[in-house]
């Protein structure tokens, strides 16, 4: 059983640190909203197990102006490899 | 209907916001019909299982009170993150209601088997 987890406010609500605690291997993160700032973080970036894929989505990052900025750890995906992504994963554990 | 398990998350302080209580209101409602209830809570959310809250000076309903109540409706366990606990000098007997302490694998097992996972 995995997960999908969405982070959707920015690095000083400290989501992520909240969701490694309890996230599993094989789960991946989709930062949306404000918490597309992660994807510019390679420190924060870093605390993040290999075992768990990373994603940013598009629209959330062109917005804020980050489009060329995320770090190469972070696959950008459109809302389309979203809904993907929930149908993919046994249930999705969003932090807000 | 089948049985499936929620795990109900709750990471924030008990009178700052309304989140608390939505998420109590969720997790009562979900036991109600008789679903595997898990209540874990992280971070800020332990202050709310702190023993002797008096909501009424600040015209609020006693939260701690309310969380009593949670073995009545059949809430299957209540859980805390054993270190949010610590980095706030707290121990499980300084709480309200009697809890599992959990450490981050028993965390992330909790996570893995629930079919829900609500994050509040």
């Amino acid at each position: 059983m995995s997960s999908l987890h969405t982070i959707s406010r920015s690095p000083q609500h400290k989501l992520l640190q909240a969701c490694l605690k309890v996230i599993n291997p094989g789960d991946e993160i989709l930062f949306i909203e404000d918490g597309v700032y992660y994807c510019c973080d390679k420190k924060l970036l870093s605390l993040i197990s290999r075992d768990n894929y990373v994603y940013g989505l598009r629209e959330d990052l062109i917005a804020r102006g980050l489009r060329d900025k995320q770090d190469a750890l972070v696959e950008v995906v459109g809302y389309h490899k979203f809904v993907e992504l929930t149908v993919q994963h046994s249930k999705t554990v969003s932090w807000f | 209907m089948s049985k499936k398990a929620f795990t109900f998350i709750s990471r924030t302080a008990p009178y700052g916001s309304n989140r608390p209580k939505m998420s109590l209101d969720a997790a009562l409602a979900t036991a109600v019909f008789e679903q595997e209830v898990n209540y874990l809570f992280m971070d800020d959310g332990v202050y709310q299982l702190l023993a002797n809250q008096n909501g009424e000076p600040i015209q609020a309903k006693t939260l701690g009170n309310a969380l009593e109540t949670l073995d009545l409706y059949g809430i299957d366990e209540v859980c805390v993150d054993y270190e949010s606990l610590q980095k706030r000098n707290l121990e499980a007997c300084d709480l309200a209601v009697p809890v599992t302490l959990l450490d981050a694998t028993q965390m992330r097992a909790l996570i893995n088997r629930s079919d829900f996972v609500i994050n509040l």
